[in-house]
């Protein structure tokens, strides 16, 4: 998890680009997945493209599939529901599978249709490009340039600091867990060898207990480290890296609206 | 004379609602001033830091009485960003205060703050990661960093706010020697030659010879010495009376001349000065040679065995932690594991209780492989302690937390209710039953944290680091629990320390590991005796054994590893005034 949302520093045309590329990157992507859709073979054609242009993307800024191996876990099992539950609950017309018949009120028919499981995989296809966008971003852009382009689009000095400070905490709270996991194992509690119901039932309390009181304690020597260095000092905030557009960000700008005028086109056509 | 930068008139203040934490306090600090101000735990060193940085009123409240300047200003009528302009606090705990992804950035953000030009921020920023010895890191992730390095890059972030008055509140009170020794050489080449008034607060007195020109021990609140750190550290037995620990070397004049004489406490004065004792006859030397080494340890049946372990932490590459480390723990031993952050201490014992699994080699228990072992049988075995309690706390009362592991073993009510009783009887923890475990003082969460531990019958205890962040009297209490464990019960103890004198006072056998391999195992007295071997680890033998080493001409014994073995070598001579 923690790779997911670092910065991986190499020398790559991606690492390059100005941040707010990437941060159109973002929108488009966005953009992408909210307008209005129907379950057809051209929208899920629309987002092939989308995706395999990330995919190119991420191959020339030379990310590894296996940096994102934790969130791809969690994304299979949500696939995995999507399926089940748009299959059986999408109201189709083409029995895929049926698996039987439940005498519940005036009967259920147990049937997985063919649109409902086109319909989950559009979903998914979804969802999957709006993640697979993400890394493109926070693992190409050292947190400096996303400072400085977030200052650059007026946003107040808090709002840049809480993002950062949120990256920061994300793996702090990793480590956190860990450690306390090791301290439970000492006193013979295994959380690990736990099934879902009784992790629920019984092995989260004793963990979020001292997660939580010791996150509110670093929480407060931030706050201390901050104000003693002048955080919110009345005046402008000198930013210390400055970003420059060249003509390879307009090309790359450029390509990619035009790549998603192709996935509009595909789409709408 | 120049209104001084901090000047303090009968200052009292107390914490909401009625925590007195500081108490008729006067002090006065002008431009160059490097004050030590030494106490136990509780004794008002952080509150003074918090006023003087402005972080008292700012952010913690309470009610003053008395009068604070700091340069002419009142910290009650301006906000932290105006205080901030002209003097920078740097923490105990590195990690928190370092919350920017590149060292340029945390370097930049107090500067950036104050809208500092680019070009000057840039400037500072290159003049302060060379003072502190960090030249050429700018863009290094400060979270890759060792201890030592940490707390540097947190030195170096107040200094580019070209701060006139700089506060440390315990900076070396969480390194290693290493580390120790890093911050404090940085800190000399920042105070070199400048009128920088400087606020350091720590429990360790010898640090601060040669770097400190006055001196402040508080003691709950008020003031208990003031003066020249000279003046102040030679009140041994008054510093003694308020929990704070005299140089050693200065404790080993004391004993064997009482009196209020100036004793050197670096090695070289202070082993001059014992000749110019024995010469002038007020000192002879009565042990033969030999005396001071203690019996050797009987044999004992191995308890606990590492064969050949080899651990390799995943990455690209690998990081190998351990690396073909074998070592055999008798019964009812104490054992002191010694080495650097990253030598592989932690990475061995953890191997011990089977959190992690080695790849090659194995870990056995009477005769038994733990990898064969659940995590109950383990723990049952095995018990380690880890360096800070706070991650070991899980319940909502300190009776419900030593009954949380035994719970988990599955015994029975009544069993586990008497293991209960008996284990906060041992700690002296009884009269905390019903109180929830974040409430403790920081003494007692560790003791809690060790009740928990043996309440669950380990014939091992692993102790990590049991002196961190803690005063003089605490950093004895874990291990003379330990000790008492063993000598009535018979428990094995492993313990892991940076403590040189902790060693020399409890350990019967000390492995001393660098690399991941295990370079030295033996009595105590034999491996401080090897100074050359422990210099590549950063490592320095207790004062006192090095400078029985210094007069091994005069007849002094080896392996006088603590003020009171060397005294005992030692007795006033007919040359006595």
């Amino acid at each position: 998890m923690r790779t997911v949302f670092h910065y991986i520093e190499r020398d790559t045309f991606v690492h390059r680009l100005h941040p707010m590329v990437k941060l159109l990157h973002i929108l488009l992507t966005l953009g992408l997945i909210v307008v209005p859709y129907w379950p057809t073979l051209r929208d899920l054609a629309a987002l092939l493209v989308w995706l395999g242009l990330n995919a190119v993307l991420g191959t020339v800024a030379r990310l590894s599939l296996r940096q994102f191996g934790f969130l791809a876990k969690i994304l299979l099992g949500t696939f995995l529901f999507i399926l089940l539950t748009q299959g059986f609950m999408y109201r189709g017309e083409t029995p895929l599978i049926i698996l039987g018949h439940l005498a519940i009120g005036g009967g259920v028919d147990l049937v997985i249709t063919r649109e409902g499981l086109f319909f989950g995989i559009i979903l998914c296809m979804r969802m999957l490009t709006a993640v697979s966008a993400l890394p493109l971003f926070v693992s190409t852009t050292p947190v400096s340039s996303i400072m400085a382009v977030l200052t650059s689009l007026r946003l107040p000095p808090t709002f840049s600091f809480m993002f950062v400070s949120a990256l920061s905490f994300t793996s702090m709270i990793f480590e956190m867990w860990s450690t306390i996991l090791d301290a439970q194992r000492l006193r013979a509690f295994d959380i690990e060898s736990m099934n879902v119901f009784r992790r629920l039932s019984r092995a989260y309390v004793p963990v979020l207990t001292p997660l939580v009181l010791m996150l509110f304690r670093k929480g407060n020597d931030l706050q201390i480290a901050l104000e003693a260095k002048g955080f919110g000092a009345p005046g402008p905030r000198t930013q210390l890296e400055v970003l420059r557009f060249t003509w390879r960000d307009g090309l790359a700008a450029a390509g990619l609206v035009g790549v998603f005028v192709l996935c509009l086109w595909i789409k709408y056509a | 004379m120049a209104e001084p930068v901090v000047r303090l008139r009968d200052l009292t203040f107390t914490y909401d609602p009625d925590v007195v934490a500081l108490q008729d306090l006067y002090l006065d600090l002008h431009p160059g001033d490097i004050l030590a101000v030494f106490g136990a735990n509780g004794a008002g060193k952080s509150t003074l830091c918090y006023l003087l940085s402005g972080i008292i009123p700012n952010i913690y409240g309470g009610t003053r009485m008395g009068e604070v300047r700091v340069f002419g200003e009142d910290p009650w009528e301006h906000p932290i960003h105006h205080s901030a302009r002209n003097r920078a606090i740097v923490l105990q705990d590195p990690e928190t205060q370092l919350f920017m992804p590149t060292l340029e950035m945390e370097l930049a953000f107090g500067p950036a703050n104050f809208g500092v030009p680019r070009e000057e921020i840039r400037e500072r920023l290159g003049w302060a990661l060379k003072t502190v010895g960090l030249g050429g890191l700018d863009r290094r992730n400060p979270k890759a960093l060792s201890g030592g390095q940490k707390q540097r890059a947190a030195l170096a972030s107040a200094l580019t706010i070209l701060p006139g008055l700089l506060i440390l509140d315990e900076p070396t009170s969480q390194l290693d020697p290493l580390g120790s020794t890093e911050v404090l050489e940085a800190l000399k080449e920042v105070v070199a030659g400048r009128d920088l008034t400087t606020v350091i607060t720590t429990h360790k007195v010898s640090e601060m010879e040669g770097l400190a020109n006055q001196a402040l021990v508080l003691h709950r609140g008020r003031v208990a010495l003031q003066g020249t750190l000279e003046e102040v550290i030679s009140q041994v037995d008054r510093l003694e009376e308020v929990g704070v620990q005299a140089p050693p070397l200065r404790q080993f004049f004391h004993l064997v001349l009482p009196g209020p004489e100036s004793n050197s406490s670096d090695l070289e004065g202070a082993a001059g000065r014992v000749r110019e004792l024995v010469d002038g006859g007020r000192l002879e030397v009565v042990a033969p040679v030999g005396t001071a080494r203690r019996a050797p340890a009987r044999p004992a049946a191995p308890l606990l065995q590492v064969e050949e372990v080899t651990y390799a932490y995943p990455g690209n590459p690998p990081v190998t932690a351990l690396r073909d480390v074998s070592l055999k723990v008798a019964e009812s031993e104490f054992l002191a594991i010694l080495g650097q952050n990253g030598s592989g201490k932690t990475t061995l014992v953890k191997c011990m209780v089977g959190l992690l699994k080695p790849r090659q080699g194995r870990i056995v228990f009477r005769g038994e492989p733990i990898a064969r072992m659940s995590v109950g049988q383990i723990a049952t075995r095995i018990g380690m302690v880890l360096q800070n309690p706070d991650y070991q706390l899980f319940s909502v009362s300190s009776e419900a937390e030593i009954r949380f592991g035994l719970d988990n073993l599955g015994l029975d009510p009544r069993e586990a209710g008497e293991r209960t009783g008996e284990a906060l009887r041992l700690l002296g923890l009884e009269e905390h039953r019903g109180v929830f475990p974040f409430r403790l003082s920081f003494g007692d969460r560790r003791k809690l944290a060790v009740a928990a531990t043996v309440a669950m019958g380990p014939q091992v205890l692993i102790l990590d680091e049991p002196t961190t962040a803690q005063d003089y009297r605490g950093r004895y209490l874990l291990a003379d629990i330990a000790r008492d464990l063993r000598e009535r019960e018979g428990r094995t103890i492993i313990m892991i320390s940076h403590d040189m004198d902790l060693v020399a006072r409890y350990a019967e056998r000390v492995v001393l590991m660098l690399d991941g391999r295990i370079i030295l195992d033996g009595p105590p007295e034999e491996v401080f005796d090897q100074v050359e071997v422990l210099a590549r680890t950063y490592l320095k033998p207790p004062d006192p054994a090095l400078l029985g080493r210094m007069l091994d001409d005069l007849g002094v014994p080896r392996g006088t590893l603590t003020p009171e073995q060397l005294a005992s070598i030692f007795r006033p001579g007919t040359g006595v005034a």
